[in-house]
C-alpha cells in the first residue's frame, strides 16, 4: 500500500491569526489596567504609529511606492475627523469613518498623480506634500490657523467606572481602532490585491503580461495606504484634543518612515517593532542622559541620534527588516 | 511694476541659491543613484566651519573657500565609508532607492545630533560681507542690494566653473561617463568608485556655498536646528525634481522657476501658501513631464 506522507509545514490560518490578535487585545486590556497615566498615553501613541506604520507598509513594501509624506495624509484625516464633530456634531466613531473616507479620496487624486511617477520623483513630490500640506491651514480660517481647532473624543461611560481615566480611553480607543485596522490590513495584503501590488513591485513588466493593470493597481494601493493614514490622523487627532499645522511637521512624516524601515519595510508583521521604538527610544535616552550628566544639551539631542543610528544600523545590518532577518536565519 | 521688479529679483537671488543645492543633490544622483537628504547637514556642517574661519581671520574670502574645501571633504568621507559599504550591500538594485534615502536621513540627523553637541546653543555667525541695503533708483530702495551682487556673482562663477569642468576636464568627461555606463567606463579604464567620490566631493562643496549663501542673504546666522537649512534642502530636492534630477541645466532652470514663482506668491498671494505652491508647481511640471523639464524617458543623459 501507497503512503502518502506529506511534510506538514505548518500553515498559519485565520484562526491561528485571530487567536493572535484577541491575545493582543486581552494584553493591552490588563496593560491599560496595570499602568499610569502617561504610560497609557504612550501606548495610544504606539498605537497610533501601529496605523501609519502600516500605512506606509503597505504602500512601499508592498505596492513599491515611496512616500516621504504621510504626515500630510494624517493631517487630512485629522482635520476631516475634527470638521466632522464640529459641523455636524457627529459622534467620534463617524468622524473616524470621515476621516478614512475623505482622506482616501485625496489618496486616490494623489495615487492617480502619483502612478506615472517613480523613484526620485515621488519621493520629491510627497516630500513636497509634507511641508506645503499642512501650512495652508493658516491660509483659510475655517481650518482655525496656527491655533488649529478643537476634536473632542469625550470623557469615556460613566459606566467603566469614576477611576477610568481619559488617557485610558484613548488608549482603548486607539488600541481597538488600531486592531481593527491592522485586521483589515493583513488580510488585504493576503488578498488579490496585495498578490498583485506584490507582483507589480517585484517585475512590472511580467506583471502587466499577467492582466494586471498596473495603473490601477498603483492607484488603489495610494488610496488604501491614505484611508489608513486618515485613521491614524483622526486617532492622533483624539489624543491630543487639538488639530493644528504645528502638529504634522514634516519631522512626522520622517518619524513614521523611519518607523516602518525600523519595521522591516516588506512585512507587516513587524510593525510593532517600529512603533514601540519611536515611542521607547526618546524615553530611554532621557533616562540614560538623567544618568550620565545633567546636560540638557544632551537629553534633547540623544533621542535622535538614536534614532538615527537605529536607522543606519537597521539599513546595514538587516535591510529587509528584523523580523526577514530572523527568519532567514532560521532558515539556514 | 517697481514691486514686480523687486520681486523677480528676491526669486532670482533665492532661486540662484536653491540652484547651488540641486545641482549638488543631482551630482550625486548621478554618480550614485541615491537622493541624497544628508546634503542639507553636510551644508550645514560646513557653514559651521565657515562659521568659525570668519571668526578667526574676519575675512569672507577665506571663510568660503575653506567652507568649500571642507563641504567636499566631508561629503567625499560620506561617500566613502558609509555610501559605499551600504551600496556594496544593497547590490545597486536601481529599483531599491527607499533604503538609501532613509539611511542618508539617518545621516542627517547624526549630522545634526553631532553638530548640537560641538555647538550646543552657539550659533555660528555669517554676517553679509558687503551691505545688504538696496541700491536707490529714483528714490526708493530696491531689492538689488551689493550682497545680492555679490551671490549671484559668486552662483554663476561656479556655474561657470562646473561647465567647464564638466564639458573640458578629463575629470569631466569621466565623470559623465561614470555615471552614463558604469561598466564600460570601468573597462575603459577610469576609476569608476574614485570618480563616484569626485562627484561626491564637487557636490559637497556646492552645498557648503548653498549653505554659506542662504545663510548670509538669510538671518546671518547658522544653528544646528536651522529652518533655513531645512528649506534650503527642501527647496533645493524638489527643484532638482522639477529640473528632471538628471540635469545640471534642468537644476538651474527649476530652481530659478521655483525661486520666482515662490517670491511672487510670497508678495501677492501670502506666506501661509508658499510651502503648498511649491508642492502645486513640482506637481504640475510632473503631469505635463514625468520626468521633470530637461529629464529624459528610459535613458541616462550622459
Amino acid at each position: 500500500m501507497l503512503k502518502v506522507v506529506a511534510v506538514h509545514k505548518p500553515q498559519i490560518t485565520n484562526k491561528h491569526r485571530f487567536v493572535g490578535f484577541a491575545l493582543i487585545a486581552l494584553s493591552v486590556y490588563i496593560l491599560s489596567n496595570i499602568v499610569d497615566e502617561w504610560r497609557s498615553f504612550q501606548g495610544a501613541t504606539i498605537a497610533i504609529y501601529v496605523v501609519a506604520i502600516a500605512s506606509v507598509i503597505l504602500l512601499t513594501g508592498y505596492s513599491g511606492q515611496i512616500s516621504l509624506g504621510h504626515g500630510a495624509l494624517l493631517a487630512i484625516g485629522a482635520y476631516a475627523a475634527a470638521l466632522t464633530q464640529i459641523y455636524f456634531s457627529a459622534p467620534i466613531w463617524i468622524c473616524f469613518i470621515a476621516a478614512v473616507l475623505v482622506t482616501a479620496f485625496f489618496g486616490a487624486i494623489l495615487g492617480a498623480a502619483a502612478a506615472r511617477l517613480s523613484g526620485p520623483y515621488l519621493a520629491g513630490t510627497t516630500l513636497a506634500l509634507a511641508v506645503g500640506l499642512p501650512s495652508i491651514a493658516n491660509q483659510f480660517s475655517i481650518l482655525g490657523g496656527e491655533q488649529g481647532i478643537s476634536f473632542d473624543a469625550g470623557w469615556p461611560p460613566l459606566s467603566f467606572g469614576e477611576a477610568f481615566t481619559q488617557y485610558k480611553w484613548f488608549f482603548w480607543i486607539t488600541s481597538l481602532a488600531a486592531l481593527i485596522a491592522m485586521w483589515w490590513v493583513q488580510n488585504i495584503l493576503r488578498s488579490r490585491y496585495g498578490r498583485a501590488w506584490r507582483a507589480v513591485k517585484s517585475n512590472d513588466v511580467a506583471a502587466e503580461l499577467a492582466g494586471i493593470n498596473i495603473g490601477r493597481s498603483k492607484v488603489l494601493a495610494f488610496t488604501l495606504s491614505a484611508g489608513l493614514a486618515g485613521l491614524a490622523g483622526a486617532l492622533l487627532a483624539t489624543t491630543l484634543n487639538n488639530v493644528s499645522p504645528s502638529v504634522f511637521p514634516l519631522a512626522l512624516s520622517f518619524s513614521i518612515a523611519t518607523g516602518a524601515v525600523l519595521s522591516g519595510v516588506n512585512t507587516l508583521g513587524g510593525v510593532i517593532i517600529g512603533s514601540v521604538a519611536l515611542v521607547a527610544i526618546p524615553e530611554i535616552a532621557t533616562s540614560v542622559s538623567d544618568r550620565w550628566s545633567g546636560s540638557d544639551n544632551l537629553a534633547t539631542l540623544l533621542p535622535d541620534f538614536i534614532v538615527s543610528a537605529l536607522l543606519i544600523l537597521t539599513v546595514f545590518l538587516a535591510p529587509k527588516g528584523p523580523i526577514e532577518k530572523i527568519r532567514s536565519r532560521h532558515a539556514k | 511694476m517697481f514691486q514686480f521688479v523687486n520681486t523677480l529679483l528676491i526669486g532670482i537671488t533665492a532661486g540662484s541659491i536653491y540652484s547651488l543645492m540641486a545641482i549638488s543633490i543631482v551630482l550625486v544622483w548621478r554618480s550614485t543613484r541615491v537622493v541624497n537628504f544628508a546634503a542639507g547637514g553636510l551644508a550645514l556642517a560646513s557653514s559651521f566651519v565657515g562659521a568659525s574661519v570668519l571668526e578667526k581671520t574676519g575675512s569672507f574670502w577665506i571663510a568660503l573657500p575653506v567652507a568649500m574645501v571642507a563641504g567636499a571633504l566631508f561629503s567625499a568621507v560620506v561617500e566613502f565609508f558609509f555610501l559605499r559599504p551600504l551600496l556594496k550591500r544593497s547590490g545597486e538594485k536601481s529599483q531599491e532607492i527607499f533604503l538609501p534615502i532613509i539611511a542618508t536621513l539617518g545621516l542627517l540627523g547624526i549630522i545634526k545630533a553631532v553638530l548640537n553637541f560641538i555647538y550646543g546653543d552657539r550659533i555660528g555667525s555669517l554676517p553679509p560681507p558687503l551691505s545688504d541695503k538696496g541700491f536707490i533708483v529714483s528714490g526708493e530702495s530696491i531689492a538689488l542690494s551689493p550682497l545680492r551682487i555679490l551671490i549671484l556673482g559668486i552662483v554663476l562663477v561656479l556655474m561657470i566653473v562646473l561647465t567647464l569642468i564638466f564639458q573640458r576636464t578629463n575629470l569631466g568627461l569621466s565623470l559623465r561617463a561614470a555615471s552614463f555606463a558604469p561598466e564600460i567606463s570601468r573597462l575603459a579604464g577610469i576609476r569608476v568608485d574614485l570618480i563616484r567620490t569626485a562627484g561626491w566631493a564637487i557636490s559637497g562643496a556646492a552645498g557648503a556655498t548653498a549653505g554659506i549663501l542662504q545663510t548670509t542673504n538669510g538671518s546671518g546666522s547658522v544653528a544646528p536646528e536651522s529652518f533655513e537649512f531645512s528649506l534650503l534642502l527642501v527647496f533645493g530636492f524638489v527643484a532638482a525634481v522639477i529640473g528632471g534630477i538628471e540635469s545640471l541645466v534642468g537644476a538651474v532652470v527649476g530652481s530659478l522657476t521655483l525661486g520666482i514663482i515662490l517670491a511672487i506668491i510670497l508678495t501677492y498671494v501670502g506666506s501661509s501658501l508658499v510651502f503648498f505652491a511649491a508642492f502645486i508647481i513640482l506637481i504640475l511640471v510632473l503631469l505635463l513631464r514625468p520626468h521633470g523639464i530637461i529629464g529624459v524617458k528610459g535613458s541616462r543623459r550622459a
